[in-house]
């Protein structure tokens, strides 16, 4: 039992990754999925009461809270000047206004970055979302 | 008369190993968290002044309207129909631009239930040899230059009169 018990302690010990952002979010769904790189910075956007609030995470750090897309636009820049190709995973509400995705994607932009992965739940062709 | 002690033979104690694995386990079990790290790639275009947006008069619009209904090429399209209408198009010219425009008003699922489909190549059909390599999500920024320079939305305006 002792050495179950100790391959399991071992298990874990090796699968468990400290997730860098838990902004608990409903992502869209969708059936193309690509895996992102390890240490992609995150961009979080999520909808309380009708206010957006933002959270960042250069990819080493935890996430913290920004006050808006414009600091957005500060960190990521930090961060693409640092490195060009630094990848970037965004995650937000499948039912939050594109408005709102837009101007954080467009701020992305600003920043000079370039690769982004939209982080979305795996859609099946009988989930609704994706393709029909 | 001299009394002999007796010595305990020298041992580790191991009594509280189990509970002390298994409080490790049930730590690690709650604290084991399955990354989402999965997505949809999506290219943003360069902050580049030299970058030449799509034009729209040879490029495929598609636009997703506020109640979340398709419209490609100003005709209304349901989803499992836009590879299909691409197909001869891009077979012809394989970086035809393709336009997404969505609606502000529109939901975040709405805009990436188009992108899945243009995205996702059909690998398990060998006939199927294109995909969609040049699609064009223009941004808020890139919007405005157009007003400004046109006075309106030419993404709005695409299928008036259509």
């Amino acid at each position: 039992m002792a050495d179950i018990a100790f391959l399991l302690i071992i298990f874990f010990m090796v699968t468990t990754v400290h997730e860098l952002d838990r902004t608990d979010l409903n992502l869209p769904l969708s059936v193309m999925r690509e895996e992102a790189e390890k240490g992609a910075a995150i961009v979080a956007m999520a909808e309380e009461d009708g206010q957006y609030e933002y959270h960042f995470s250069n990819g080493e750090d935890t996430s913290h809270l920004v006050g808006g897309p414009e600091d957005i636009y500060l960190e990521a820049s930090v961060l693409t000047a640092a490195d060009p190709k630094k990848q970037f995973i965004f995650k937000a509400d499948g039912t939050a206004r594109f408005e709102k995705v837009d101007e954080l994607l467009d701020n992305l932009r600003k920043a000079d970055v370039t690769r982004v992965i939209l982080l979305s739940q795996q859609a099946t062709t009988d989930s609704g979302g994706g393709q029909p | 008369m001299k009394m002999k002690r007796k010595e305990a033979p020298a041992e580790i104690p191991t009594s509280s190993m189990a509970d002390i694995a298994f409080l490790l386990i049930i730590f690690f079990m709650v604290t084991a968290v399955f990354s989402a790290t999965k997505g949809l790639d999506f290219k943003l275009p360069s902050n580049d002044d030299n970058n030449q947006p799509a034009e729209s008069e040879e490029a495929v619009f598609i636009k997703v309207a506020a109640d979340g209904s398709v419209s490609v090429d100003c005709q209304p399209m349901e989803l499992n129909g836009i590879l299909d209408y691409l197909e001869p198009k891009l077979t012809r010219d394989a970086e035809k631009p393709v336009i997404l425009y969505t609606d502000p008003y529109a939901s975040y699922q709405s805009m990436i239930s188009v992108y899945d489909v243009l995205a996702t190549p059909k690998a398990d059909d060998p006939a199927w040899g294109w995909k969609v390599k040049n699609i064009s999500v223009p941004t808020q920024t890139e919007i405005q230059d157009y007003i400004d320079i046109f006075g309106f939305n030419p993404f709005e305006a695409q299928c008036d009169g259509a």
